[in-house]
C-alpha cells in the first residue's frame, strides 16, 4: 500500500465512481485533459500495470449496495372534517275518523206528519246564548261522546229546526234541556217552580224533530193532565199530543195507535191497562222515551203503579220530581228501579248513593238559579188553642194515650196514627163548638190580603176542613180545588180564581193541588195544617212562588204550640237534614231517617212494643 | 246536481291545529252542513318536530306541519268535499297548495291584522314573521283572509258562503274541534 497513486489509479477510481452515477466511461482510457481545467504540456499515457491490491475497507460493498429508501408518512395535524347525515323524514301521521249520520235526513216523520216536505231555510237565526251539549258519563265509546261534543249549541239546534219559544228560556233551563237531551236515564229534580215541565217538553221536542225518538209516553198524576196539555200547547204547539182516556176499548185503540208522537196518560191508568200494554204487539206501545212526571208516585217498588211502570217497553227514561226523597233514600231506590233496575239498593249509605246517582240527577234550587225571583217570606204563626179546643184536645189526648197504654203489646202503629189524626183535627176545629184559633187568625190575615187586592192559597190535608173554611170564609169568595171537585171542573175553577178579582181565596188540598199548578198570581200561602213531609209542603208553597211571580210570596205556617203539631214539626226538621245529605255532599251530618216507628210512638211518650216494622209512611195511615 | 241541491248539501270544512307542550301538535278537521250539524270529524295523532327540523325548516316549519302534513292528511281522509276549508291558524293556509278548494283564514283576536286587501306591510325593525301576503275581505259580519296568491278564491268563497254568512258563526266550530280533540286525547 506504499505505492504512489498514478493517474491510472485516479482514473480507475473515478471511472468506478462515474459508473455509480450511471454515466458512460471507458475503463481503459481516460482523457486527463478533460479532468484538469488548465491544459498543460503533452501527456502520454502508459499502462504501468501496477499491481493494485484491494483492501477490504468495506467501501466497495457500500458503493454497490442499493440505497435504502424509506417512505415516512406524516399525518396532518388537527381534526379532519366529518360528514353528518340528517334525514328529514315526513312525520308519520295517523288519523282517527268519525262520520256522523246526515242530520238533515233524520228530520223525521214529525215534519212529514205536518205535511211539510220543504227543507229548513238556509241560514240560522243567530242565538244570543250558547249552551253546549255534554256527553253523559255513561257514554263510553269515543264516537258516541264526540257525537254530542261536536253538536252545535242547543240554541242553534232549535233555531235550525225553526222551533220558536213564546219567551226566552232562562240560562239554567237551557242547561236542563242540555242535561236531558243526551241522556238515556235522567232525573230532573229541580225545585218546584223552576220550569221542569218546559225543560222536558223542549228536550223531547228536539229529540222528536231530530228523529232520535218517534214515540214518547208521558205519565203524570191525573190532576196534572190538563196542565201538561196546556204546557204542550205553549212550548211545543206543533207536536200532536194524545191523551189516553175513555173506556177500556177506546184506551186500547189509543195505546195501539202507532204514529202518535206523544201519548199522555195518568198514573191510575198504568195498572189498569197493564194487560194491554204488555200484550200489544205493535209499535204503539213500544216507547222510545218514557217520562214520569212527579215520579215519587212510583217510589214504592211493590205498588201496582210501580210494577206497571216497570213493565213498560222503553228505551230512554226520564223522571221528573221536585222531591226525589220524601221520607228516606228508599224513595230514590224505588225511582231508580224504574230507571235502571238494580242500580241502587236500600242498604247503600247516603253518601255512596249520592255519588252513584251524581251524573243522572240534576237538581237546582231557586236560591241557586233564580236570584231575581221575588223573596219567599216565612211567617210561622204559633197559636194557642182556644179554651174549648184545649179542653177537647186534652180530653182526647188523655183518653187516647190511656187506651194505647191499655192495649199493651197489641198496640199497633195504626192505633197511634188514629190518635195523631184526631188530635190534629182538633187543632183545626173544635168538633163540639166549631171554635178555631187558626180560623180566627186566618180571617184576620185574609182581611189584609183582600184589602191589598191580592189573592191567597190555603192548604189543608182534609177536605172536611176545607169545606168548613169555605163556609166561614164567604166574604172572600172562596173557591175549592180538591178531590171532591170533578176533574173536568178544575180548569174552570183555576180560571175563575185567576180572572175574577172578587175570588180572593183558593182552598186546596195537598193531594190535589200540591203539584203542577201554576198559581203565581197568588201572593200569600197559608198552611192551615202541616203535612207529614216538608217536601210536600214545599210543593204547595211553590204553586205561588215560581217563575212569573210578580212580587214576594208570604208563607204562613200555622202551628199550635204544646200540641202534636209542635212535636211533628221537630221531626220534619230532621227530614230536611236527610235530604240535604243526599243532594249536597258538603253536609257532614249523618241522616236521621224520618218518622221511625219509635219516633211515632214517642209522640205520646209511649214505648215502642218492638214491632219489626223499621219505618213507616204515616201518609198511608192518614189517607 | 241542481243548484238548489248543491246549496242544500252545502258542506264547510273547519281545520285547526292545537299544540300541547307534552305531546305535540294535534290536528282536527270538522265538516259541517249548512245547519252547523257535524258530518265528519277527523283528528290526527300528535306529532312533534325534531330539533333538526326546527333548525332546518326555520320559518317554514309551521306551514309545513300545519298545512302540508297535518292539513293535507286530514283533508284527504274526508269523504265529503267542502266548498271551503276555514282555519283559524294562519300557517294552515299552506294547505291551499295541496287541495283544490279555497282555504280561508278566520282571524281570531290574537291573529295578525295584516292583509289589508292586497297591500303589503313591511317591518323594518325585525325579520318578517309573516312572509305570506294575505288578501282580506268581508263576508257578512266576518272578516276573512286568503293567501294573496289565491286571491281569486275570494269570489268562490263569497259565492258559496254568502247566503249563510249573516247567521253562521264561523268561529264557533273551532271551539267544538278543540273540545273534541281534548275528548279524544283523554280517551287515548
Amino acid at each position: 500500500m506504499d505505492q504512489p497513486l498514478g493517474p491510472t489509479f485516479v482514473q480507475e477510481v473515478l471511472g468506478r465512481a462515474n459508473g455509480l452515477c450511471g454515466s458512460e466511461s471507458s475503463a481503459g482510457s481516460i482523457s486527463v485533459g478533460n479532468w484538469f481545467p488548465h491544459p498543460g504540456p503533452s501527456v502520454f499515457t502508459e499502462n504501468l500495470a501496477l499491481p493494485v491490491a484491494l483492501f477490504p475497507t468495506g467501501w466497495n460493498r457500500a458503493v454497490t449496495r442499493q440505497p435504502d429508501i424509506k417512505v415516512m408518512r406524516q399525518e396532518p395535524k388537527g381534526e379532519s372534517p366529518c360528514v353528518v347525515r340528517v334525514l328529514i323524514r315526513a312525520p308519520r301521521i295517523r288519523v282517527r275518523s268519525f262520520v256522523f249520520p246526515d242530520p238533515v235526513a233524520k228530520l223525521g216523520s214529525l215534519q212529514s206528519s205536518e205535511g211539510s216536505s220543504t227543507p229548513p231555510p238556509l241560514g240560522l237565526a243567530k242565538p244570543t246564548t250558547r249552551t253546549r251539549l255534554k256527553p253523559p258519563a255513561d257514554v263510553i265509546k269515543l264516537a258516541d261522546r264526540l257525537h254530542y261534543v261536536l253538536q252545535p249549541s242547543l240554541e242553534t239546534l232549535l233555531a235550525t229546526e225553526s222551533l220558536n219559544f213564546p219567551c226566552a228560556p232562562f240560562a239554567y233551563q237551557w242547561e236542563g234541556v242540555a242535561f236531558l237531551y243526551p241522556r238515556q236515564i235522567a232525573i230532573l229534580a229541580d225545585e218546584m217552580g223552576l220550569g221542569k215541565t218546559m225543560q222536558a217538553i223542549t228536550a223531547l221536542r228536539l229529540l222528536l224533530h231530530t228523529g232520535e225518538v218517534q214515540r214518547v209516553l208521558l205519565v203524570c198524576p191525573k190532576p196534572l193532565v190538563a196542565n201538561w196539555q196546556r204546557e204542550f200547547h205553549v212550548w211545543a204547539p206543533e207536536i200532536p199530543l194524545l191523551v189516553i182516556e175513555g173506556d177500556q176499548a177506546r184506551r186500547r185503540w189509543q195505546w195501539e195507535l202507532p204514529d202518535v208522537p206523544v201519548k199522555l196518560a195518568n198514573y191510575e191508568l198504568l195498572p189498569r191497562d197493564r194487560e194491554i200494554l204488555e200484550g200489544a204487539q205493535g209499535p204503539g206501545t213500544d216507547f222510545d222515551l218514557v217520562i214520569l212526571d212527579e215520579s215519587q208516585r212510583i217510589k214504592n217498588r211493590l205498588s201496582a203503579t210501580s210494577q206497571a211502570a216497570q213493565a213498560l217497553r222503553r228505551h230512554r227514561v226520564w223522571a221528573m220530581t221536585g222531591t226525589p226523597i220524601e221520607n228516606s233514600p228508599d224513595d230514590l231506590v224505588g225511582i231508580f228501579d224504574f230507571l235502571m233496575p238494580g242500580y241502587l239498593s236500600p242498604s247503600m249509605a247516603p253518601r255512596r248513593m249520592a255519588r252513584a246517582v251524581g251524573d243522572f240527577v240534576l237538581r237546582r234550587t231557586k236560591d241557586q238559579v233564580l236570584t231575581d225571583l221575588p223573596p219567599k217570606l216565612f211567617r210561622d204563626a204559633e197559636l194557642e188553642l182556644t179554651p174549648a179546643q184545649r179542653e177537647t184536645y186534652k180530653l182526647a189526648e188523655d183518653e187516647g194515650v190511656l187506651r194505647l197504654t191499655e192495649l199493651g203489646d197489641s198496640v199497633t202503629i195504626q192505633h197511634v196514627f188514629e190518635l195523631v189524626l184526631r188530635l190534629k183535627q182538633i187543632c183545626n176545629f173544635d168538633p163540639v163548638t166549631g171554635e178555631s184559633s187558626k180560623l180566627e187568625r186566618l180571617q184576620a190575615d185574609l182581611e189584609e190580603v183582600a184589602a191589598s187586592g191580592r189573592k191567597a192559597l190555603v192548604f189543608s190535608q182534609w177536605v172536611d176542613t176545607l169545606e168548613r173554611l169555605r163556609d166561614r170564609l164567604q166574604p172572600f169568595g172562596p173557591l175549592e180545588f180538591h178531590g171532591r171537585i170533578p176533574p173536568r171542573q178544575r180548569e174552570a175553577v183555576l180560571r175563575e180564581f185567576r180572572e175574577d178579582p172578587d175570588r180572593r181565596v183558593l182552598l186546596i188540598s195537598y193531594g190535589a193541588g200540591g203539584v203542577g199548578l201554576n198559581l203565581q198570581f197568588a201572593s200569600y200561602v197559608f198552611l192551615f195544617d202541616r203535612w207529614w213531609n216538608p217536601a210536600i209542603e214545599d210543593q204547595a208553597i211553590n204553586r205561588a212562588h215560581r217563575i212569573g211571580s210578580s212580587g214576594p210570596v208570604t208563607v204562613t205556617r200555622f202551628l199550635v204550640v204544646d200540641t202534636i203539631e209542635e212535636r211533628i214539626d221537630r221531626i220534619l226538621q230532621e227530614k230536611r237534614e236527610l235530604f240535604d245529605t243526599v243532594f249536597s255532599c258538603g253536609v257532614n251530618t249523618r241522616p236521621k231517617f224520618g218518622l221511625t216507628q219509635e219516633q211515632i210512638f214517642s209522640l205520646f211518650e209511649l214505648k215502642c212494643p218492638g214491632a219489626a216494622v223499621p219505618q213507616a209512611d204515616p201518609r198511608s195511615a192518614a189517607a | 246536481m241542481p243548484a238548489s241541491d248543491a246549496k242544500f248539501n252545502l258542506a264547510i270544512g273547519f281545520l285547526t291545529v292545537i299544540e300541547f307542550p307534552e305531546q305535540g301538535l294535534f290536528g282536527g278537521y270538522l265538516i259541517l252542513n249548512r245547519l252547523s250539524r257535524p258530518l265528519e270529524f277527523h283528528c290526527t295523532t300528535p306529532i312533534k318536530p325534531t330539533r333538526a327540523q326546527q333548525i332546518l325548516y326555520g320559518p317554514t316549519l309551521q306551514p309545513y306541519l300545519y298545512g302540508e302534513q297535518i292539513g293535507r292528511t286530514l283533508a284527504t281522509s274526508a269523504k265529503t268535499r267542502p266548498v271551503a276549508v276555514l282555519t283559524d291558524r294562519e300557517p294552515a293556509l299552506a294547505l291551499r297548495e295541496f287541495i283544490d278548494v279555497p282555504v280561508v283564514l278566520v282571524p281570531g283576536q290574537s291573529s295578525p291584522a295584516g292583509g289589508e286587501d292586497t297591500d303589503s306591510r313591511y317591518r323594518i325593525d325585525a325579520a318578517h314573521v309573516n312572509p305570506h301576503r294575505l288578501a282580506a275581505f268581508q263576508l257578512g259580519p266576518h272578516r276573512l283572509m286568503v293567501p294573496a296568491e289565491s286571491a281569486t278564491d275570494r269570489e268562490a268563497v263569497v259565492a258559496a258562503l254568502g247566503e249563510i254568512a249573516d247567521s253562521f258563526d264561523f268561529r264557533e266550530p273551532f271551539e267544538r274541534i278543540r273540545e273534541a280533540i281534548e275528548e279524544a286525547r283523554r280517551g287515548g
